[in-house]
């Protein structure tokens, strides 16, 4: 059964389409992955999906729920969450108060809050970092926080917005191995990237972006073979 | 019928002046992104050098503009230079309680200087008054108001057509991009601030005819200093402009039909429903 | 990599000696009265109290939740004139009086909030000050209810009374102590049980960063009015106390803009959203205006032989300084903006945490 379905979504900011008619599914369990050059709207289409502005026209649907018009905490109680491609810690905070916000969408305690917190920020490696300020971790390590963070709220939908940008070749790696864990948890995700590599590695599905239209959905199989994806996206960017 | 055109008038005489103080808030907010709670306090020291001049030396506070202008730009720029220019990168909330902090200091300053009484600059033309279409109106709000109009028409072709104009518009537009096209931010930060230092010194010459002086007059008009530049947009100079006749024309025919004692509240309840409903263009750099 | 300075580290339990400490602290403010005769040290104490109430309230919406409101004097105004209208035109004793103030403080709260919230940074600061200012401009106005510009003096308070006997008739500065430490300890345990609850967490989100505080699933509306609600019912209760305890509110005193400001001051010069730092500004700010107002600096300055009374600088000193605090206000906050941007709290704790890492 499709968990989000996303129909004929458009938005316009003034005369400008950020997206134009965009459709597609997402099956429950699976890693879509989302790419396309800059400036194809993928992060506008999250923020559409996530709550941050109505889309201008057409509907979306998780678990066969109307989204449209939900604010973003509404959407994470959902069961719906999402990081953000600039990482935003909570910065005088430390690594467990600020995964800690994220698990009290669940649960009123702070003690078993911090049990929740406690769990993620083991599945993404953090343990040594418990108690220092998030706003000094460096980059790599802000990724893991946020993803520890928004793991800590529960979802069923998880969209991934560009973690692995800015990393090095080995901290990618560990973002990966940390995508795959969270599939094995039955966590749907939701992934854009501009690494293409990985996002062929991780992605059952992927849909292709362009100027805010979807140019082209498939396997990653497919998509690599297919000819206008070549010519829009690897044109622009190469 | 004749009141109310009175009223309208006289409105946009003084919201001329009101312009003058609204063009120099936003002019330091658009270069610096500071928002000046210390405006009105300029505008006090204004009206004070413009007093002494007047009494110590029998300057005409028009003719006292002379002094005034450069005397505040001087002064704007050292504020610059010693204090705002050291918090341009701090949380907007510890720019906002510095400028706070030195407003204090000047008005305290001025009032153990000066003490607290209310000081009048009275001139031969104070209470005098003009017919304007056989409406009969204030004398001192006509010269305030030829001159004000002589001024923004200055500045205007100052920022549009000058080099410095230019590289501040250009600060104010994009900060980094300026600094990257090797202009002098630093500079420009220094001239805006002097800028809004002697526009509001002069707003504060233009007025002492007809205002009571003393040291705490400035906080009203920081306030509406804010109304004005947020009604016409925080960050343009048409905008400050206009809002500002539109203050002042609000103040005078609410103060004639409420009573002056609401004038005020109208102001302010105006503010509210400009930040509420026309908060699209005023949000937009507000969540940095 | 930078460790939370301590004041920042939401922390599980305190130690034994901490809590030894605190106690003795306690007992030793509940037998002040007894121990010190003074009412001048009485009044100093209560006028501390108060600054210390108003202090923590707006640390509440400003330090955790990070709402800078410089409007906070609307709170306390409406708190001190219910309190002031209930009693002398209604002779309704403060005791109540109060009740409505804080009552009314929280209507005005969720009004305001529901408007203001819609703004961020700057833009909500120019709102918490225009609102205040339309309070003040307002009582002014509205002289049938609120006596205008003459403010409203006190004449008589009525006895306190339970259940028939007299607990104070308000003779002396005692039972004001005694409310204003009361209402202190209240307030720091609300601080301290906001700190340590989801409240808490969620206010420092919403402080750290808006969008993604939202998107962790914190309503943005519901936890900002929460925050003001809970600081404005307190601010409201500092209003009372102060009206009855000096017998007489007028708007330029409990609704200015330089009130609002001082409210803040307490804060950043003890340092933002820790629960000592409106003790500790308030501890630093009292005295020294008080000192200023009744001359004792200038006095001292002159008896210390530094300055000479007849001189030029003696008279000017003993004329003027006790006017002068709202100036060193000013020197103050331009001092700790640039220097001690944590406060004096944050400044002496990163002062020891250099030293130490010298040491080491």
């Amino acid at each position: 059964m499709a968990i989000l379905e996303i129909k004929h979504v458009s938005k316009f900011f003034g005369g400008l389409a950020a997206n134009s008619d965009v459709s597609f599914a997402l099956e429950e369990g699976m890693i879509m992955g989302l790419i396309g050059p800059n400036g194809a709207g993928k992060t506008t289409l999250f923020n559409c999906i996530t709550g941050y502005y109505p889309p201008s026209r057409g509907e979306i649907l998780f678990k066969g729920r109307r989204m449209n018009g939900l604010n973003p905490d509404k959407v994470c109680k959902l069961g719906m969450a999402r990081t953000w491609q600039k990482v935003r810690p909570l910065a005088r905070m430390s690594v467990v108060d600020n995964v800690m916000v994220g698990a009290l969408c669940r649960t009123n305690s702070l003690k078993t809050a911090r049990e929740m917190a406690m769990e993620q920020i083991r599945v993404v490696r953090l343990e040594h970092r418990v108690n220092v300020a998030a706003g000094g971790l460096p980059i790599g390590e802000r990724k893991k926080l946020e993803v520890a963070r928004v793991l800590a709220t529960r979802p069923e939908l998880l969209l991934l917005d560009e973690v692995m940008g800015g990393l090095n070749p080995a901290e990618s790696d560990e973002i990966i191995r940390l995508i795959l864990e969270i599939r094995k948890s039955g966590i749907t995700q939701m992934v854009i990237e501009h690494d293409m590599k990985a996002i062929m590695r991780i992605s059952d599905r992927i849909v292709v972006l362009n100027s805010g239209e979807k140019l082209a959905e498939g396997n990653p199989s497919e998509i690599v073979s297919n000819p206008d994806v070549v010519a829009a996206y690897l044109g622009s960017e190469h | 019928m004749t009141i109310f055109l009175q009223s309208l008038i006289s409105g946009i005489l003084i919201g001329g002046v009101y312009a003058l103080i609204g063009i120099g808030l936003t002019i330091i907010f658009g270069v610096m992104r500071v928002i000046n709670f210390a405006h009105g306090d300029l505008l006090m020291l204004g009206m004070y050098a413009t007093y002494f001049l007047f009494t110590l030396l029998g300057v005409d506070p028009f003719v006292s503009i002379v002094f005034t202008i450069p005397l505040m730009f001087l002064y704007g720029g050292v504020l610059q230079k010693v204090f705002i220019n050291r918090i341009l990168n701090s949380l907007p909330q510890n720019q906002i309680l510095l400028t706070i902090g030195l407003g204090l200091i000047m008005s305290n300053a001025v009032m153990l200087a000066f003490t607290s009484d209310y000081k009048i600059l009275t001139t031969s033309y104070s209470s005098g008054s003009v017919d304007i279409l056989g409406i009969s109106v204030s004398q001192p709000l006509v010269i305030s108001f030829v001159i004000t109009a002589a001024i923004t028409a200055l500045l205007y072709w100052f920022l549009l057509k000058t080099d410095t104009g230019q590289a501040i518009r250009a600060t104010a537009q994009d900060r980094e991009a300026a600094q990257l096209m090797g202009i002098n931010v630093k500079r420009m930060s220094i001239i805006a601030f002097g800028l809004g230092a002697s526009l509001a010194g002069t707003a504060g010459a233009l007025i002492s005819p007809t205002y009571y002086i003393f040291p705490q007059v400035g906080s009203s008009f920081t306030l509406k200093a804010f109304v004005i530049t947020v009604l016409g947009g925080m960050g343009s100079i048409v905008g400050a402009t206009l809002g500002g006749i539109l203050i002042g024309i609000a103040e005078s025919i609410g103060g004639v039909y409420l009573g002056s004692g609401w004038k005020e509240v109208i102001v302010f309840v105006l503010f509210l429903l400009v930040l509420l409903f026309k908060p699209s263009g005023l949000m937009g750099k507000s969540n940095a | 990599m930078r460790m939370l300075p301590q004041s920042l580290v939401n922390k599980r339990g305190a130690s034994p000696v901490r809590v030894v400490l605190t106690l003795a602290v306690v007992a030793l403010l509940f037998f002040f009265p007894r121990l010190v005769e003074s009412t001048y040290a009485l009044h100093i104490m209560i006028l501390i109290f108060i600054s210390i109430i108003m202090g923590s309230s707006w640390n509440i919406l400003g330090g955790y939740t990070g709402q800078y409101s410089v409007g906070h004097a609307a709170y306390f105004g409406v708190g001190a004139y219910m309190t002031m209208m209930l009693l002398q035109f209604k002779q309704i004793p403060p005791w109540y009086g109060m009740w409505a103030g804080m009552a009314a403080a929280l209507l005005t709260a969720l009004v305001i909030g529901t408007i203001c919230f819609r703004l961020r940074g700057p833009y909500f600061v120019l709102a918490s000050i225009a609102v205040a200012e339309i309070f003040r401009v307002t009582t002014l106005n509205l002289k049938e209810i609120t006596n205008g510009a003459e403010g409203i003096l006190a004449t008589e308070l009525p006895p306190l009374r339970i259940g028939g006997t007299v607990i104070t008739d308000f003779l002396t500065k005692v039972p004001f102590y005694y409310a204003g430490l009361v209402c202190v300890l209240l307030i720091i345990a609300i601080s301290l049980g906001v700190q340590h609850s989801k409240l808490g967490y969620y206010f420092q989100a919403i402080r750290e960063d808006q969008d993604a505080a939202h998107s962790l699933g914190i309503n943005l509306t519901v936890y900002k009015n929460a925050a003001l609600a809970i600081s404005a019912v307190f601010t409201s209760l500092a209003g009372s106390l102060y009206a009855i305890y000096v017998g007489f509110i007028d708007p330029t005193t409990v609704l200015a803009l330089d009130l609002s400001v001082q409210i803040v001051l307490i804060c950043i010069i003890g340092g933002i959203g820790t629960i000592f730092g409106p003790v500790i500004g308030a501890l630093v700010l009292i005295p020294l205006s008080e000192a200023l107002r009744s001359n004792v600096i200038a006095e001292g300055l002159i008896k210390s032989g530094l300055v000479n009374a007849e001189s030029g600088v003696g008279t000017f000193l003993t004329d003027h300084l006790s006017h002068a605090h709202v100036l060193i206000y000013g020197i103050l906050v331009v001092i700790v903006i640039l220097y001690m941007p944590d406060g004096v709290l944050g400044f002496f704790s990163n002062l020891a945490a250099k030293r130490n890492r010298g040491n080491a």
